[in-house]
């Protein structure tokens, strides 16, 4: 447990400047061993630029990459222990499925049987046994994806780099190889970095997320602490979608560890406290469609509850989408389908529930990311 | 956090430092020898003509411009030039189109036929049509004696009638292609809204063309000035600028009149490149969808069918008679004065050690063109440095300029130390190597903009050095570029005519030299036989060209990719 600790990539403080525009803006961050930890951010947000200044293919304007203790920021991608897979898979057309896995190995002078028995270990790795004598044109993409992999994998790499290897897969083998793709790098125990503008492939596939935007870090986390506290607006927006209710702080209680705070919708006891927010301040409260409970409106009335009036109501199969009116506010819920549920219709008085959980974030939003 | 000791780069052997420099540096020392061979064989000869232009025994001086102002057999030559450019551009314009539009829109079973016809002339040097139209029509030619006629064919007429055939298909592939890029159902639409096809080619086809056109139209006119051969053929008295300079050259040895004279040729052809990269850059409604013609074509209206028809039948029967002309000439003794069957003009020793020469020259020029091609694609394509821009020009400059000019500026640059070359086989190889440069890089180009940059990207990644990368991936990958690169440049220099005039020796004929001389001397016979031969030779390279590209299947690094 204690070696997973040790960080394998470091970045410190990088920026990176295309002529005028800055494109990195002071990343600092750390990968541990045997960590997939993933980049996801808008495009143009940098990731790309980042993850090729970690595979050396663009030079950090300043900055420092150390990769297992050495700084590698002079080295160029061939005398680097990082080895990327690409968007387009790269693989060479005039090679078959062996000679495209084996390159790596036979320009580091191994002997031939060495390499071979290398490749067929790869080969089955990513199930692909009997296909090494195929020629790229000749298996489906998936079946490329594996090949890239297989082939950046072949030198034990220290680091993985995956530039959105599975943009190119149609939806159902997207899902597929991702499952595939975090097991083999789990089981082999390879550190790696994966770019995605995906938010829900990030989750799905990262043990830990960092969040780019316009430069900058925004928060790096696991994925949960991505979805259920994130650390700004524009995280919690860019993962899923967020209701974001304005409120002022009417009272903490230290004792019990809880809130009142009174919103546009009406007042709310929290269980919260932070210890930067006082009394007074102005507050967003981030609110999951899911989280929130619909119930008809007469009834036993409930705590922190707001009387509304159903807009619109979209049947998705798995679960309701309503639009709940609060005057001239919305409010979107989403409520899972049991079967005997009720189904609420358009100009229904409902109420709305949320939990005391809710996720808080100062209004004002320190301008940097909290890690 | 922790500062743990970091082994930094600099901490590392001198070795490992310069293998790191190396391997990120390799293509940009790649880049500058290759720009020092542009300098060296391009920038220096073209600055040399301009210099000894200006520059005589008692340094800077204006008096060969001078000269070349007061004198009307040289002014005029200039005057001569332009005039010959505009109406063979005019003519080819009206003819392309015609013939474009029948290949394009036109009835089926027409357009294969009409489509080769206009392009046969590619398979030929220029020249042919001279020699092919002195047969016909010389002092001495079959349809003269055959009717009795007393026409003059070493006249404007001639002239122009040669320029026009030889630049037939660049007329032609220039407007097909703007017609096939026009988006069909404009001209549906017009007709769905009750126009007549002449109404339509008026206010929708060639509106919409005018910008294609107009680059077609200087471009016919940059390569029709600079045409040697034919104006040098059949020009008789008329001057006419390229060919005066060789004649300032061989006829008076003036180098610095031959210089201002190129200077004067150079000028439109500048101002024209300029005004096509510049100003007509990007201008164009014909790109905005690339589907091709309709599936289904309509029927042409009578009206425009028939003097569309009638004009490219008339051209197109041209082209096939002065094809026919040479291979009748290189067989019987004097077309339609003496109609036996002989080979001597076949198997004549001189003709056929010209041919020779040629083959061993076009062959050298055609390896390291492609060499230098595949390499100098290379380096503007995927090099980080500035004045990518500035090399791919110069690069592309040789095509652009006049073959005269070139051929002067080589005899100045290269007939003294450091560079002495004149009298060897070097200085023609040479010449056509950097003139002909741009078909290679151009192939190279395209065919790396099919293969994915990630492709390199990854081979480096993988542990390959720069060297590694360029023979294990990019040559592989190329190598059909590489081989249209030969084949072309191979082609080209086997029928360039213009430059290489300038710099053989008199006991080292070229093919195109030896029909320029024998057809000077009107020796017909012997001209025809070489011409065919020099034609066969080009449609084998083009038949071998045509099944190499077949072969070599190697386009999928964009299909794997996005």
């Amino acid at each position: 447990m204690e070696d997973n600790k040790k960080p394998m990539v470091e970045l410190r403080d990088i920026f990176k400047s295309f002529g005028d525009v800055e494109v990195l803006k002071g990343i600092s961050a750390r990968i541990d061993k045997g960590e997939l930890l993933t980049f996801v951010g808008p495009s143009g947000c940098g990731k790309t630029t980042l993850l090729r200044i970690v595979g050396g293919f663009t030079t950090a304007t300043s900055g420092q990459v150390i990769l297992d203790g050495e700084d590698i920021g002079g080295l160029p991608p061939n005398m680097r222990d990082t080895r990327m897979v690409f968007q387009s898979y790269a693989l060479f057309p005039h090679m078959t499925v062996e000679k495209n896995i084996g390159f790596g190995l036979k320009l580091k002078k191994w002997p031939k049987k060495k390499i071979d028995g290398r490749v067929e270990e790869l080969l089955s790795l990513v199930h692909m046994e009997g296909l090494g004598g195929r020629t790229i044109d000749r298996i489906s993409g998936g079946q490329q994806q594996r090949v890239a992999l297989a082939r950046a994998l072949a030198l034990e790499p220290k680091v993985l780099l995956l530039d959105e290897p599975l943009s190119n897969l149609d939806a159902n083998l997207r899902v597929a190889m991702r499952e595939e793709l975090r097991s083999i790098q789990e089981r082999i125990g390879v550190t790696a970095i994966f770019v995605t503008h995906d938010q829900y492939e990030a989750m799905s596939i990262s043990d830990r997320v960092l969040v780019l935007n316009d430069g900058v870090i925004q928060q790096i986390g696991s994925p949960m602490e991505i979805y259920e506290q994130p650390a700004n607006k524009f995280i919690a927006g860019f993962v899923g979608y967020v209701n974001f209710l304005e409120g002022t702080v009417d009272a903490i209680y230290e004792d019990t560890l809880t809130s009142s705070v009174s919103t546009e919708y009406g007042k709310l006891d929290l269980d919260h406290y932070q210890e930067d927010i006082k009394v007074g301040d102005e507050i967003l409260l981030v609110v999951r469609p899911e989280t929130v409970t619909l119930s008809p409106s007469h009834g036993k009335e409930n705590q922190n509850t707001f009387h509304g009036m159903v807009e619109s109501h979209m049947y998705a199969g798995n679960l309701s989408k309503y639009t709940v009116k609060f005057g001239d506010r919305e409010m979107i819920v989403d409520q899972y389908n049991p079967r005997d549920s009720e189904h609420f219709k358009r100009n229904d008085k409902v109420k709305v529930t949320i939990p005391r959980s809710v996720h808080v974030l100062k209004k004002k939003v320190n301008p940097f990311p909290i890690s | 956090m922790e500062e743990a000791v970091i082994d930094s780069i600099q901490s590392r052997g001198l070795w490992y430092r310069i293998r790191a420099y190396f391997s990120r540096n390799l293509i940009n020392i790649f880049a500058g020898a290759l720009f020092a061979l542009l300098a060296i064989f391009l920038l220096y000869p073209i600055g040399a003509v301009l210099v000894k232009s200006l520059w005589g025994d008692e340094g800077f001086t204006l008096e060969f411009y001078q000269e070349f102002f007061t004198f009307r057999v040289y002014y005029e030559s200039l005057y001569n030039t332009l005039i010959l450019g505009t109406v063979t551009m005019i003519i080819l314009v009206v003819v392309g189109f015609c013939f474009a539009y029948l290949t394009t829109r036109g009835p089926l079973w027409l357009r294969k036929p009409l489509k080769i016809v206009a392009l046969l002339p590619l398979a030929a040097p220029p020249y042919i049509f001279a020699i092919s139209s002195i047969t016909l029509l010389g002092r001495n030619g079959f349809i003269n004696n055959l009717f009795n006629l007393d026409f003059n064919i070493y006249s404007w007429t001639g002239v122009i009638t040669a320029q026009c055939l030889a630049f037939l298909p660049l007329s032609f592939m220039m407007i097909e292609n703007v017609l096939n890029s026009l988006n069909p159902s404009l001209e549906e639409t017009a007709s769905d809204m009750g126009a007549s096809e002449f109404r339509i080619i008026r206010s929708i086809t060639i509106p919409l063309c005018a910008p294609g056109l107009l680059k077609a139209a200087l471009l016919v006119f940059v390569m029709t000035i600079a045409e040697f051969g034919n104006p040098a053929i059949l020009g008789g008295r008329i001057p006419f600028l390229a060919p005066d300079t060789y004649l300032a050259i061989t006829g008076e040895g003036d180098i610095n009149l031959a210089s201002v004279l190129s200077v004067v040729l150079i000028t439109p052809c500048v101002l024209i490149f300029i005004l096509h990269n510049y100003v007509l850059r990007g201008k164009g409604y014909t790109t905005i969808v690339g589907k091709p013609t309709a599936v289904e074509p309509k029927e042409m209206a009578t009206g425009i069918k028939i003097p569309f028809m009638i004009i490219s039948l008339f051209v197109g029967i041209m082209v096939l008679m002065s094809f026919g002309v040479i291979l009748l000439g290189a067989f019987v003794k004097i077309v339609g004065v003496d109609n036996t069957f002989v080979m001597d003009h076949v198997l004549n020793m001189q003709s056929n050690i010209a041919i020779w020469n040629s083959i061993k020259v076009s062959l050298g020029a055609g390896l390291f063109g492609a060499i230098v091609g595949t390499l100098l694609a290379y380096v503007i394509m995927r090099g980080k440095f500035h004045g990518k821009h500035i090399m791919e020009m110069v690069a592309l400059s040789g095509f652009a300029l006049p073959g005269t000019v070139i051929g002067v500026g080589y005899i100045i640059a290269f007939n003294r130390p450091p560079f002495l070359l004149t009298g060897t086989i070097w200085i023609l190889i040479l010449n056509c190597v950097f003139r002909f440069l741009a078909v290679g890089v151009e192939a190279g180009i395209s065919k790396l903009h099919q293969i994915s940059i990630e492709i390199e990207e990854a081979s480096a990644d993988l542990g390959a050095d720069f060297l590694t990368v360029f023979f294990k991936v990019v040559l592989p990958l190329m190598f059909s570029a590489f081989i249209a690169g030969f084949i072309y440049t191979f082609m080209t220099t086997m029928m360039s005519l213009s430059s290489v005039i300038f710099l053989v020796t008199p006991g080292f004929d070229l093919a195109s030299v030896y029909i320029y001389l024998t057809a000077q001397l009107g020796e017909l016979g012997l001209a025809s036989a070489a011409t065919m031969k020099v034609i066969a030779i080009v449609a084998i390279s083009l038949g071998i060209l045509k099944i190499v590209s077949k072969k070599i299947r190697l386009d999928v690094g964009k299909k794997q990719g996005a």
